[in-house]
């Protein structure tokens, strides 16, 4: 028996001479978790089993074409059958984790995430009519916004086992996370916009749109909302803004999802506007009346079959990244801003959801729902949002941009500015990308 | 006698190759020079000794007799090791490859620099030195065909060379190359200056080739007023613009006044090169328009180096056929396969034959001279074959690479696919980085 359990005997029989009684309470700590439910692990295996259909883009926008009562049906049983498939393949690359890093808090919340909604997916009975559909559609979205935290939280859960993991592994599973989660939001968001299209459709009339994707997809038109909303966050967060010029080929349109867009866009401007505001502080003093130098976006003409790209080039005069952190801006949670390093890790982003305040989502429509405010909307303290500190910009922006088989890259010029180089390839071009 | 002169002495025209003369006997004493060949081993298995911009600047700083001697035994005993290394990387080539044209010439080219550096007398005294320094010009001069003639040879080998190995060969050839000419003509200026205090000059301090006080700006604004002075039809393809313009205007930002110590004549090639092409592309892009999209340089002077950005609204990188920009330094076909077009090949033969330096005097000796003739003689039937000094032989942005590598700065391109191009060149500032050469 251990110290402490004589002690408490000894209390409890008054402080008596020690009476050896045997405990028949246990004060063993069990090491290893519960095992999931028989029902759970066969139903994940026998999914996990089977890869998740090729899917490419090109089936997923045919869904809507043409948008009638059977093919948001049919979309319906594809998702039912496909989201539960990669939602499987999720939770088994988590179990398939060291064990002690299972074993953290953070990444067993995460799993359990993954296996309730999958249970609850794959155990959802066929959806037959489009009233069924309707609260499909709105238990789907539940879904998906449930998950929102995931990245943070299995983030968080990682820097915490910086010791049983390496920082590639680490960055090798958010990767495989993020592009998983990208499709899952991908199926799930079509499917709910093209029942939302289907319902709406009498009224508005034909459209670019084909659920989230639009043919018609102005790089300027989102660059300018995009700015608007960065503008008010610098100003609000560092008491100025760079002001941004538009040039290239402004009419430029193309075919691609305009979340993506906003997001990749959303991020690069923060980091831009961060920069260069900070460094004209740094130069000529917070009073100055000087203007703040201007983030210039140059726009690249419409993609063709011989140049298949649509390429944005935004650029600034914020100094530029040193050379020691050009090796690091694209792992996660590396951030310049708030120098400070708190010891739980996972930067200020993590901190913010796993406590629970929960983000509330900056009013922005992008389409169907607030597509764009659950991107965005992080650790919301000022009401608005966060300018930085995340450290997930670059690194998720670039997955965005490579998810269509696109590019994200940056070039700095140290002491002056920097240069990002996005390149996005015409959904239309990338039909058959694999999702 | 500057150094410069030194330029405009190898203008002079080079024999032609008598490749039949050296092919015959060759093939009566290759067996010969199979077990001669331990004479190269000796020099080839000791390492090169590689040095830091600074250390030459330092070492050059305090000139008087006795470091010019050390300098030059240095550069005696250091060439032909130099040498030995490229001979046996020549050697380690596809039989096939070597025995091609352009290869054969610079392959009995370095075989001669190597006997003639390694029987050169030790030297003891300043005439000495004057000797030596005119045995090395000279062979300076005589290898200035083999820039052209490597890259004509190599893109003719390049069946028998995966993409890879070819360019990893190339560069080493000519990052060495570039190393022995560094040498060799910081001793030559050395030699000049010696008694003069160049380094405190106002106007130009330099130590032999290296300028301590480099104005990017100035070198820059040199550059683009050599450039604009081009006749309008020195693009020298098909067509000739409807609207008479001049060239595209090049405005210059950023941090205007950085100053760093460097070798003038890389820099201002890099330079050179890189308007060239961004004024060729804008000049094309835009061909039917009235006015020209200006360049735009961004000069930045960092931390550890200093960097120059140009863009231009050229179109982007992508109507070559190639697949990612650094393919526009390969000198492989299968990576770049305008290697293999008939006009480049046959300018590198013509090119081969008159020899190529690599600087920018080359190029404007040749473009003056141009002009002077024209006056005088009015149409000159060379220039009307085509055969002109300008014509491209695509050996710009490679060279530009080497040369911007080779005490370990960089070179990238990116392209805005039928916007424009954006280069980003960088050059360490502190000086503190080894050559670039294989030791």
């Amino acid at each position: 028996m251990s110290a402490s359990t004589n002690r408490l005997i000894s209390r409890m029989s008054g402080g008596a001479a020690t009476v050896r009684v045997p405990c028949r309470r246990s004060y063993h700590v069990r090491r290893a978790p519960e095992p999931p439910s028989a029902e759970i692990s066969q139903l994940l295996a026998s999914y996990a089993v089977h890869p998740p259909h090729p899917l490419t883009l090109n089936s997923l926008v045919a869904f809507g074409q043409p948008l009638i009562p059977e093919s948001v049906l049919s979309s319906v049983s594809f998702v039912l059958s496909e989201i539960p498939r990669r939602l499987a393949r999720r939770a088994r690359a988590l179990e398939t984790l060291p064990f002690i890093v299972g074993t953290n808090p953070y990444v067993s919340r995460t799993l359990n995430a993954y296996r309730e909604s999958f249970q609850f997916l794959a155990n959802y009975p066929s959806v037959t009519t489009l009233e069924e559909n309707a609260s499909f559609t709105a238990e789907l979205s539940h879904l998906v916004e449930s998950h929102r935290n995931d990245i943070p939280t299995m983030a968080k859960g990682f820097q915490e086992c910086a010791k049983y993991m390496s920082p590639t592994q680490i960055s090798n599973f958010l990767d495989g996370a993020i592009r998983n989660r990208i499709s899952v939001r991908l199926i799930a968001e079509q499917h709910i916009a093209l029942s939302q299209a289907l319902e709406t459709q009498k009224h508005i009339g034909a459209t670019s749109h084909y659920g989230i994707v639009d043919m018609a997809c102005s790089p300027a038109a989102v660059v300018k909302m995009c700015g608007v909303f960065v503008s008010e966050l610098c100003e609000a967060t560092l008491g100025g803004t760079p002001s941004i010029i538009i040039d290239g080929h402004y009419d430029t349109t193309f075919a691609y999802v305009p979340v993506h867009l906003e997001y990749i866009l959303t991020e690069i401007l923060k980091n831009a506007f961060r920069a260069t505001v900070e460094r004209h502080y740094k130069l000529h003093g917070t009073a100055s009346t000087r203007p703040v130098p201007p983030v210039t976006i140059t726009i690249s003409p419409p993609p063709s079959p011989s140049s298949p790209f649509l390429s944005i080039r935004i650029r600034d005069q914020g100094g530029g990244v040193s050379p020691t952190n050009m090796a690091r801006i694209f792992s996660y949670a590396f951030t310049t801003a708030g120098q400070d390093n708190d010891d739980s890790g996972g930067g200020p982003y993590a901190a913010q959801h796993i406590g629970g305040s929960a983000a509330v989502g900056v009013g922005m429509s992008a389409g169907e729902g607030n597509l764009f405010g659950e991107i965005t909307g992080k650790g919301v303290q000022a009401g608005l949002g966060t300018i930085a500190g995340l450290g997930y910009g670059l690194p998720m922006s670039r997955l965005y941009a490579k998810y269509f088989g696109g590019s994200l890259d940056l070039f700095s010029l140290d002491g002056w500015g920097s240069d990002v180089y996005v390149k996005l390839r015409s959904v239309d071009q990338a039909g058959n990308a694999q999702i | 006698m500057s150094w410069q002169c030194y330029y405009f002495h190898a203008g002079v025209r080079r024999p032609p190759c008598r490749s039949n003369k050296l092919g015959h006997s060759r093939s009566l004493s290759t067996a010969l020079h199979f077990y001669q060949n331990r004479q190269l081993d000796l020099y080839a298995a000791k390492e090169a000794h590689r040095l830091t911009l600074r250390q030459l600047v330092f070492f050059g700083r305090q000139m008087d007799e006795d470091r010019l001697i050390k300098s030059a035994n240095y550069v005696r005993t250091e060439l032909p090791v130099r040498i030995a290394h490229r001979i046996r990387d020549l050697q380690a080539l596809p039989y096939v490859v070597v025995t091609q044209e352009g290869v054969a010439r610079v392959y009995e080219l370095y075989w001669s620099a190597f006997e003639k550096f390694r029987r050169f007398p030790q030297v003891t005294n300043l005439s000495e030195n004057e000797i030596f320094c005119e045995f090395l010009q000279n062979i300076l001069d005589e290898h200035a065909p083999v820039i052209p003639s490597l890259s004509l040879g190599l893109s003719l080998a390049s069946p028998h060379l995966p993409p890879d190995s070819l360019d990893s060969f190339m560069r080493r050839m000519l990052v060495s190359r570039i190393s022995r000419r560094v040498l060799a003509e910081h001793h030559v200026a050395l030699t000049k200056s010696l008694g003069k205090n160049s380094f405190n000059s106002h106007e130009d301090p330099h130590v032999g080739i290296i300028y301590t006080a480099l104005n990017l700006k100035a070198s820059i604004d040199k550059c683009v007023k050599l450039l604009r002075k081009r006749p309008r039809n020195a693009v020298n393809d098909k067509e000739e613009s409807l609207f008479n313009r001049g060239w595209p205007e090049v405005i210059v930002d950023g941090h205007l006044d950085a100053k760093f110590a460097y070798i003038r004549e890389h820099l201002e090639y890099i330079l050179f090169e890189l308007l060239k092409n961004a004024m060729r592309a804008t000049w094309f892009k835009h061909r039917d328009a009235a006015t020209l999209p200006p360049i735009c340089a961004t000069i930045v002077a960092g931390e550890n180096d200093v960097g120059v950005r140009i863009s231009d609204q050229g179109g982007g990188l992508f109507s070559a056929p190639i697949q990612s920009a650094s393919d526009l330094f390969s000198f492989s076909h299968i990576r770049n396969a305008t290697r293999m077009d008939d006009n480049r090949l046959g300018a590198l033969r013509t090119a081969s034959s008159r020899g190529v330096k690599a600087t920018v005097a080359e190029q404007v000796g040749g473009l003056q001279a141009n002009e002077t003739e024209r006056v005088q003689v009015g149409k000159d039937p060379e220039r009307e074959a085509g055969i002109a000094p300008h014509q491209r032989i695509g050996l710009g942005l490679p060279m530009s690479n080497i040369f911007a590598t080779y005490f370990g700065g960089s070179l990238e391109l990116v392209s805005l696919d039928e916007w424009g191009t954006d280069v980003f060149l960088r050059l360490p500032k502190l000086g503190t980085n080894l050559e670039g050469i294989e030791v």
